[in-house]
């Protein structure tokens, strides 16, 4: 299988082992540091992409799970900051040390790609494997229904 | 491969006495030149460290002090901003490297930034802004009287022509710099108390803010690490035959402990060309540990120990009056016991730096709360000279405490070294957990009684706890005077009270945790009251009252009169007294600490053992609000790290090593359990500006459990609620 990977929209060749973390391939060999080490279990969320749009867990996904596909990382999940996750999360003020915040935008946009109006047991049920230690849920909640609320303006 | 890293260098040093700041969270009283030190030799204006406008009128802010999510960068830039009266969309902050001569102190902690530096930073703007006026003066040889600044620009108020900061900087910057300069009245304040956004937000929502496990340096390699898992424990021997083979590794090498408080445990570290094949190299390593004196170090036999030496008389530290009198005397009596965990710190960035060292340089990028400490430390470990040891502070991914302490900066600088070449290293999640500075686990006993009239007359307070003064000096072996004085000062003014130390040996390291030993103050005396008041068939907030209405002592008549205000405020926005559907519960609690006080009213649903807040009120005094979004933001932190550690964390001990690894055994809160709503409201916005990266954290859980309580649930005397369970 080709080992290319379209990462935020440019075909990129993973010269590295198939079993490297996507997570570590993303941020050591391309230097995308946007995503995040935190538990290197899954348990976190802070490490989350989406590969063809759907949100993963980068530090447990070898890269090889990822050749032909597609890659998007927070980096690359708007041009200029302007995903109404993005917009939502500044209108409230969501984060604190920030750590964890692109991997909680990336799980956001997965949730709201597939369930544009989720009600706020459906946030928690899809936000609930990333964590944040500065306590910033409360916001993270309202920046989603914020979020919601103006792509259907939209 | 197997080199040995050895450091002719790594020889005790003795600067435990210098080092031991803020033990106990003293406030210590700063006083440092400023505007001594310009920012620069770039062409522009830089009349002190502070600022620097340049002749396009763009302007740098630098902070000082270190950033790690509390605001701290937009907080005290927008500040001097203000008094500049430059506009703050020109503006733009960076973080100061470590200078002591230049920044004055810059260990972020103590919830100290805002109570130490909001002064001289003003000062320092405010001296900007009357140099560019007098440079517009001589412009156009008029009075600086008749000169107005407003927004990057000064007025002439004879004509109005203007002239912007950019063009006036060259003149400005060959004027005086203005000794005492006069500070903006608070009328005319522009952003100080207003809701500003943070400098960094944008940043941080597209991916683009650099942390300290960041940083990327041209040849860099990656290290990961395996600590001595028993604090004073050592490698006996390890074995890296299952990394032969592995292409991409550099180097594995032995780390030596360094007997320093923010030095290194010791442990075995592989160096590798990026971090997985450094973790998984660090996995397959086969270590041979050697236990040393702490090997038998287990948790809850020793919190048992530590209820013993509460319950029993213990070493007097502090005495007013007759208490043994006067509970003998009292008419309503009351002993409790109250019991808390270690905890660990567990940002969501792990321990991480960079550094590199040559024989002539050693640079680092490290994500801290003390790059001084650093400086300290690292010019220890090699023998040169503080300034020598160039430090670029990174943003923090979380700290809470943890990052006071360098030891992984230790480690990068003998990893460089060694390896010749620039390192990053990134601690893996287990051993972030496990090789902590913790939260000391403690045990409280407090015996008191309320007079014939129902007045609390006499209090008897023990504590035992393994201290943060046992990290400097190892025979300490109790709790001493500077690490109870926040319960020899609690307002309640009481009238005749004891203090007591009980025996509390290290077996571990131990540090500051964001609140430090209030978290248990505040727990065991809130609990306490509300038992109080329940024995004396009083309402809680009646007692608490009349506790602050009646608090005689003059030292303390501030400090009562604003917890009695916050814990009104909080008992209002409550709804203080509500009829509640059973199952459910209203908990109220306040709390003084670092020169700032909350108060929260709590509504909680319990259902068997399913906990579930509902809302939580909280009021808050920290004077003047610098940002209110911030502030604000601080205290929402402060509820769900207080749930956390209410309901379940607690880093556990078995043969002198921590049992617990990940998020998994160490189950942090997550959104479903936040709650709802939380409020927050600040009152006494007259007094000076104080801190809240702390203040809010003590007072969550007890009002929680009394929440609780109140809902007909058990009556909780330990953090966690269920320890053990």
């Amino acid at each position: 299988m080709s080992n290319t990977i379209t990462i935020n929209g440019q075909d990129t060749v993973a010269d590295v082992p198939a079993e490297m973390p996507l997570l570590w391939f993303l941020r050591d060999t391309l230097e995308l540091t946007g995503t995040k080490y935190g538990w290197g279990m899954a348990l976190c969320g802070a490490c989350t992409v989406h590969i063809d749009g759907e949100a993963v867990r980068s530090c447990v996904t070898p890269v090889s799970a990822a050749f032909g596909k597609s890659v998007t990382t927070i980096e690359g999940l708007s041009t200029d900051g302007s995903h109404p996750l993005q917009i939502a999360w500044l209108k409230n003020n969501v984060p604190q040390c920030g750590y964890c915040q692109a991997g909680q935008i990336m799980s956001a946009a997965d949730l709201l790609s597939k369930n544009p109006d989720p009600s706020v047991d459906e946030i928690h049920a899809a936000m609930q494997g990333n964590i944040c230690r500065c306590g910033t849920y409360v916001r993270i909640r309202s920046a989603i229904l914020d979020a919601a609320q103006s792509m259907k303006e939209a | 491969m197997n080199s040995l890293l050895s450091n002719t260098s790594l020889n005790r040093r003795d600067f435990l006495k210098s080092s031991g700041l803020a033990l106990g969270g003293l406030t210590i009283a700063v006083s440092f030149p400023l505007g001594t030190l310009a920012a620069g030799d770039e062409a522009g204006f830089a009349p002190n460290a502070w600022l620097h406008i340049a002749e396009n009128g763009d302007t740098t802010l630098w902070c000082g002090r270190c950033e790690m999510g509390q605001g701290i960068s937009t907080a005290l830039p927008a500040a001097v901003a203000d008094e500049l009266e430059a506009d703050w969309s020109r503006v733009k902050v960076l973080q100061a490297d470590g200078h002591k001569d230049k920044y004055g102190p810059q260990g972020t902690g103590g919830s100290r930034s805002i109570n130490e530096m909001l002064e001289p930073m003003r000062k320092a703007g405010a001296a900007g802004r009357e140099m560019l006026v007098a440079a517009a003066a001589q412009s156009w040889a008029i009075p600086a009287a008749e000169c107005k600044a407003h927004n990057h620009q000064v007025t002439n108020t004879r004509d109005n022509r203007v002239m912007g900061y950019g063009e006036l900087a060259s003149l400005a910057a060959t004027l005086p710099v203005p000794a005492d300069p006069t500070l903006k009245t608070r009328e005319q304040f522009r952003y100080i108390g207003k809701p500003l956004q943070r400098h960094d937000q944008a940043e941080i929502v597209t991916g683009e803010r650099t942390y300290g496990a960041d940083v990327k340096l041209p040849g860099m390699k990656y290290g990961a690490v395996r600590h001595v898992p028993v604090m004073g424990g050592s490698v006996k021997s390890f074995d890296a035959s299952a990394l032969e083979g592995m292409q991409g590794i550099t180097a594995v090498l032995e780390i030596p402990r360094f007997e320093d408080p923010y030095g290194t445990v010791g442990g075995v570290a592989v160096v590798a060309d990026n971090s997985w094949l450094a973790l998984e190299g660090a996995k397959k390593l086969q270590i041979d540990w050697e236990a040393g004196p702490h090997g038998s170090y287990e948790t809850e036999a020793y919190k048992a120990e530590l209820v013993k030496h509460v319950e029993a008389p213990g070493e007097k530290v502090f005495e007013r009056g007759t208490p043994d009198q006067a509970l003998a005397d009292g008419t309503v009596r009351l002993s409790g016991t109250y019991v808390g965990g270690h905890l660990s710190h567990s940002p969501m960035e792990p321990m991480a730096s960079a550094a590199w060292v040559t024989d002539d340089r050693c640079e680092i990028w490290a994500s801290t709360q003390d790059p001084q400490g650093i400086q300290r430390t690292i010019a220890a470990l090699l023998g040169r000279e503080e300034q020598d040891i160039i430090v670029h502070v990174m943003m923090a991914g979380g700290a809470f405490g943890r990052k006071f302490q360098c030891d992984y900066v230790t480690e990068a600088v003998a990893l460089s070294q060694a390896v010749k070449a620039p390192v990053q290293l990134t601690w893996s999640r287990e051993e972030d957990t496990r090789t902590g500075y913790y939260h000391s686990c403690s045990a409280q006993h407090i015996e008191a009684a309320l007079d014939k009239d129902g007045q609390l007359t006499a209090w008897l307070h023990r504590a035992a706890f393994p201290p943060i003064s046992s990290l400097f000096n190892p025979t300490v072996t109790r709790p001493g005077e500077g690490e109870l004085v926040r319960i020899i000062k609690h307002p309640y003014g009481i009238e005749h009270v004891r203090i007591e130390s009980g025996e509390a040996i290290a077996h571990t390291r131990i540090g500051w945790y964001r609140a430090v030993y209030d978290i248990f103050w505040g727990f065991a005396i809130n609990v306490f009251t509300n038992e109080l008041a329940e024995k004396a068939g009083k309402d809680p907030l009646d007692l608490y009252r009349s506790i602050y209405a009646n608090n005689k002592d003059p030292e303390q008549v501030e400090a009562a009169q604003r917890s009695l205000a916050v814990v009104n405020k909080a008992a209002e926005m409550g709804s203080w007294g509500k009829t509640l559907p059973a199952g459910q519960g209203l908990g109220i609690a306040v709390h003084h600490s670092y020169n700032s006080y909350t108060a929260m009213v709590v509504h909680a649903e319990r259902d068997g053992d399913n906990i579930k807040v509902l809302r939580v009120d909280c009021a808050v005094d920290c004077g003047l609000v610098l940002n209110p979004d911030i502030a604000a933001a601080q205290m929402e932190g402060a509820v769900i790290m207080g749930l956390g550690f209410a309901l379940r964390t607690e880093v556990r001990f078995k043969d002198g090593a921590v049992i617990n690894s990940n998020f998994h055994d160490y189950p942090v809160l997550r959104i479903q359990e936040a709650p709802p709503v939380i409020n927050v409201e600040f009152i006494g916005q007259d007094y000076r500006s104080t801190g809240l990266g702390e203040p809010g954290v003590p007072t969550f859980a007890p009002a929680l459990a009394n929440a609780i309580y109140a809902a007909g649930g058990p009556r909780y005397r330990s953090l966690p609620f269920k320890a053990g369970a």
